[in-house]
């Protein structure tokens, strides 16, 4: 009797776990199965949390969880402050989750990409303790606290967010995330649209060409094309664009003061650039002017007074852009003439 | 003997030239002086240091070019260098451009044979000037073929010297661009003459200029982007014409066949992106040439616009499909960054950090364009004026070139040197249109029938109409005054150029010099100190360790196997180095034993005030270390976002093996007056950790300024 009655007993406590791990595993199930819906409701896949689904999915679920959690910091009162660059950031974001979702064909039940919102949830803010931002956590299955056992994305990570959130991703996970499907500048339908467009235009194109119709035919357009790129590059456009340049500067001592121009090679500011590269040109086209314009004019009065004005002119352009150039480098530039003449 | 008067009488009346002899006399004569100007204006760095090789880079070409005239060429195109980059050695042959090394190589073989017993040194050192002084003499004939031979020679004088070339070419500095300038411009030159001629013996002439330039530099995708674009434009103005036809093919055909000839090059010719341009407008000349051909076949102009809708429609279909394959096939490769970064010049920004923290890749300001072109950028907006009042193919082509390196300049500072020949051309054009105008004007009196001889350029012609009118008064002072001006300004370009040629841009680098503080010159040669010392003390077979960027100085005048050196094509072989310099001592020696390496070198500026120094390249070698090994953070670097060596600084960066290695000794040693022991001049501030120990390495050598510092590295212990 007594070994039937342990029997009995193994018999029902296995019977009793097995039901207890179905159950666990139901529950586990459940939420998977909740996230992904979460998840395909959302644009980009990035599942939007607030501070109850962060205790439905994270702190009251026990460890270790069957997926993790890669939730993003965000605040839209701080979305106009251009330093934290929040938008370009929720932007990337966005981009790797839809990427990993792609890679995996929404097959993945692993990893699940999260926002929260601070307006909304200050106290799951606080729950992980985060001060600052931009933040990213790491919420792995075995996380229990939230401020202790969760992974956070180191703050330099920040400046090429794709590239580094892959790399965090797949050092903290081991799951590849696979190539970042960035999204094309103009899409398949626009791409057929533009070439059969191209395919129609360009019988009548060739015909124009052929016969000289065209604008490219008029050197007055090729001309001002030219003026133009030569102004663009001269006035150091290129620099302003490439190293984000501000116009001008605000003076530290003085807020009433702008600063124009800045001292020290190889740095310029907008404006700067502008001035000069105007005097650059302003030369040469006063003496195209003179030499091709001028010369017609009939009345002598204004030929004179036009020819006076454009050598004044270029004399002030040129020693005003010397005196820059000097001040700007600090050389002082001098001819090696025999000493004895000093 | 009584003849001899009579004869040398005959001799003056010989001598008695026409007019124009004289000027073909003049003409000469101001070459030959601009072709010496031109080479002696670039000696200033051998009369104020000595005969040697500049900077980094033309040490690995001297180097090469002494390999290639001691074992000859095969053994140089299948050189195996097991002196750099060790372990793994680089392929030589197959990784570089030759055309220099050989170029180099002529010229002292020809020198030989004169029996002029020079060394392989001094013909390196002036390679870069001769070649200058060539391109003085190319620039005149593309001058005369695009305007006349007056703007011809004046763009001769111009480009001598024209900052923006000077700084590539000065004696000593025997870089690939040295030679390239000359190429490129003679290649544009020849093509030129072939468009404007059509004769085929031009264009074969300028598939070799190409090829030239080819083997000398990879800047010519320039070349073989420029001149479709340029055909391309002449085909949408409507000047297509068998000239350019026949040019075109030659030049295309002959010169893509030679390129692939240069290793480096090879098949991409035909496969990469940026090549696709030159092959696209090849077959759109073949279109053009078919649609002209059935245009005459056809008499009908309905029945030929018919066919012409056709043709064109299904061209472009079938050209769009084919590189569309082509792209998803992979066997046309996408364009390279580089080529990005001149299209869309912030992609390196965002997307190549290698390419955007080279100081040589830097968006120009407006100061560099003034610093090394001076008075010429006011002259080219007008002399782009001028080739526009007198549209031909040839100035078509120079106005292209103009605008588009200008652009590139723009882009990136060292482009200024590809811009230079254009800038020069074209402000040529200007300045000789104007003192000609001037000077016919003066002359007007005594000769007003000689005005029609100027071959009515849009200029002369409209300065002649002006001299119609005699009436004027004071236009003679007027344009004496105007002459005045002009001739100003050009002796101010002349002072300008030689100021910055003899202060700016004819220091070696490899030697520093300074002002004392009784303002007298004083010389640090400790690079060449330590090179040498390295040569003559360590084991045939020792390994150096340095930062990348003194790799081929150390193979070349060390004669020492170095782990990484500047041709930076192992990023992951010179992260390792950075690696070891950011480390603790302990772990910095486990990968300094795993690399096999015997010495470490590093350059250090706190005693002498030096600030291209290790200490200040150093988060460089965090930032590339860190690239590859995630241990290394930049952060823990820094306090607070900034970079310190005082007291304040992090400590992983006090106990650093750079840290140690620069400051080893350094806290017993009083720079400056006034100043505490350890004071760094670089950096102007005493050094945090004065107390260095040194476990795994000793030091070997210091060099007498302290800026060169080697430590050997000690066996391990064998026993603990």
């Amino acid at each position: 009797m007594a070994i039937s009655y342990i029997l009995l007993f193994i018999l029902s406590f296995i019977s009793i776990s097995r039901f207890l791990v179905i159950s666990k595993a139901g529950a586990e199930s459940e939420l998977v199965a909740d996230l992904l819906t979460l998840q395909s409701q959302s644009e980009s896949g990035v599942i939007h949390l607030n501070d109850r689904t962060v205790s439905k999915f994270i702190t009251s679920t026990k460890t270790p969880r069957p997926y993790s959690l890669l939730i993003f910091f965000d605040a839209i009162p701080l979305h106009d402050k251009s330093d934290l660059r929040l938008p370009v950031l929720v932007h990337d974001f966005a981009l790797v989750a839809s990427s990993f979702i792609a890679n995996h064909n929404g097959s993945n039940t692993k990893l699940f990409f999260c926002d929260l919102e601070f307006r909304e949830s200050q106290s799951s803010f606080k729950l992980f303790d985060v001060n600052s931002l931009p933040n990213i956590y790491l919420v792995g299955p075995d996380a229990e606290s939230l401020k202790d056992d969760t992974d956070q994305m180191e703050q330099s990570g920040f400046t090429r967010l794709t590239e580094s959130l892959v790399e965090f991703i797949e050092s903290r996970t081991q799951l590849t995330v696979g190539p970042i499907h960035h999204s094309p500048i103009i899409s398949k339908k626009q791409m057929v649209l533009i070439i059969g467009f191209l395919l129609i235009w360009s019988p009548f194109a060739a015909r124009k060409i052929f016969a000289g119709e065209t604008m490219f035919h008029n050197p007055r357009i090729w001309l001002s094309g030219a003026i133009f790129v030569y102004f663009f590059s001269v006035s150091g456009a290129m620099h302003i664009i490439i190293r984000k340049m501000p116009m001008f500067l605000m003076d530290r001592e003085d807020p009433n003061k702008l600063i124009f121009f800045y001292q020290g090679t190889g740095v310029q500011l907008g404006l700067e650039g502008f001035m000069v590269g105007f005097l650059y040109t302003i030369v040469g086209l006063l003496l195209a002017v003179v030499t091709h314009v001028l010369v017609y004019v009939k009345d002598l009065k204004t030929k004179r007074i036009g020819m006076l004005f454009s050598v004044f002119v270029s004399f002030w352009a040129v020693k005003q852009v010397i005196f820059l150039d000097n001040w700007k480098t600090r050389y002082a530039i001098h001819g090696f003439w025999p000493s004895r003449w000093n | 003997m009584a003849t001899m008067p009579a004869s040398a009488s005959d001799l003056l009346k010989s001598f008695k030239l026409k007019t124009k002899q004289q000027e073909l006399l003049i003409r000469v004569s101001i070459l030959c002086l601009v072709y010496i100007l031109a080479f002696i204006t670039r000696l200033f760095s051998v009369l104020r240091y000595e005969s040697m090789i500049h900077e980094f880079d033309p040490y690995f070409n001297y180097r090469t070019t002494l390999y290639l005239t001691e074992n000859g060429f095969y053994d140089f195109w299948n050189w195996f260098d097991y002196e750099s980059w060790y372990p793994l050695g680089r392929i030589v042959g197959g990784t570089l451009y030759p055309g220099l090394m050989v170029t180099a190589v002529l010229i002292y073989r020809i020198l030989r044979f004169l029996r002029f017993a020079v060394h392989i040194r001094e013909v390196c050192v002036l390679t870069a000037p001769f070649f200058a002084s060539n391109t003085t003499l190319v620039a005149y004939f593309f001058g005369k073929e695009i305007w006349d031979s007056g703007a011809g020679l004046v763009a001769a004088i111009l480009i001598a010297v024209c900052p923006g070339y000077i700084s590539r070419s000065v004696a000593g500095s025997y870089d690939n661009e040295g030679v390239a300038i000359f190429a490129l411009l003679f290649t544009f030159y020849v093509f030129v003459k072939a468009v404007n001629t059509g004769s085929l013996a031009w264009s074969l002439a300028s598939a070799f200029g190409y090829f030239y330039m080819v083997s000398a530099w990879g800047g010519y995708v320039f070349i073989i982007n420029l001149i479709p674009l340029y055909v391309l434009v002449l085909l949408i103005t409507g000047r297509y014409s068998m000239r350019l036809y026949v040019a075109y093919n030659c030049m295309y055909i002959l010169g893509m066949l030679l390129a692939m000839q240069i290793r480096f090059v090879g098949f991409q010719h035909v496969q990469s992106g940026e090549h696709m341009a030159a092959m696209g407008v090849f077959f759109l000349m073949q279109v053009f040439y078919f649609l002209d051909w059935v245009k005459h076949m056809l008499s009908d102009t309905k029945l030929f616009q018919a066919f012409l809708r056709i043709t064109v429609t299904s061209a472009v279909a079938v050209g769009g499909i084919a590189l569309g394959l082509g792209m998803v096939s992979g066997y046309i490769s996408p364009w390279t960054g580089r080529f990005y970064s001149l299209l869309d010049p912030t992609y390196a920004k965002d997307h190549i950090p290698i390419i955007a923290s080279v100081s040589e890749h830097q968006p120009t300001a407006w100061s560099s364009f003034m610093f090394d072109f001076h008075i010429l950028l006011f002259l080219f907006p007008a002399g782009l004026y001028f080739c526009f009042k007198r549209l031909s193919d040839a100035t078509i082509f120079i106005v292209m070139y103009g605008l588009t390196s200008m652009y590139f300049a723009g882009v990136m500072v060292r482009l200024i040197l590809v811009a230079t020949p254009a800038v020069c051309l074209i402000s040529a054009i200007a300045v000789s249109t104007t003192v000609k105008n001037l000077t016919v004007l003066l002359r007007s009196k005594n000769k007003v029938v000689q005005t029609g001889s100027t071959k009515g350029s849009g200029g002369s012609k409209s300065s002649s109409k002006a001299l119609l009118d005699q009436s004027q008064p004071f236009q003679k002072n007027g344009a004496i005054a105007l002459l005045f001006g002009a001739f100003y300004l050009l002796s101010r370009y002349a002072t300008h150029c030689t100021w910055v040629t003899s202060e700016a841009y004819s220091s070696p680098s490899i030697v520093l010099a300074a002002r004392g503080a009784h303002g007298n010159r004083v010389i640090f040669d400790d690079y060449r100190e330590a090179y040498f010392w390295l040569r003559q003390n360590t084991p045939q077979d020792a390994k150096v360790m340095s930062w990348w960027d003194y790799g081929y100085q150390i193979t070349a005048m060390g004669n020492r196997t170095v782990i990484v050196d500047n041709n930076t094509w192992n990023n992951t072989h010179i992260a390792t180095v950075g690696r070891a310099m950011s480390s603790y001592e302990d772990e910095a020696i486990e990968i300094i034993r795993s690399l096999d390496v015997d010495y470490v070198l590093v350059v250090f500026g706190g005693v002498t005030g030096y600030s291209s120094d290790d200490i200040n390249k150093f988060l460089w070698m965090v930032r590339i270390g860190g690239g590859v090994f995630p241990v290394i953070k930049e952060p823990d670097y820094l306090v607070n976002g900034e970079y310190r060596v005082d007291k304040g600084a992090a400590p992983k960066m006090l106990n650093c093996l750079m840290y140690k290695l620069c400051y080893y000794r350094f806290g017993e040693m009083m720079t400056e007056y006034g100043k505490p022991p350890g004071y760094d001049r670089a950096r102007g501030v005493e050094i945090g950790n004065k107390d260095v120990k040194l476990e795994h390495l000793e030091e070997a050598f210091t060099t007498s300024n302290w800026i060169v510092r080697i430590y050997r590295v000690k066996p391990p212990n064998n026993r603990w």
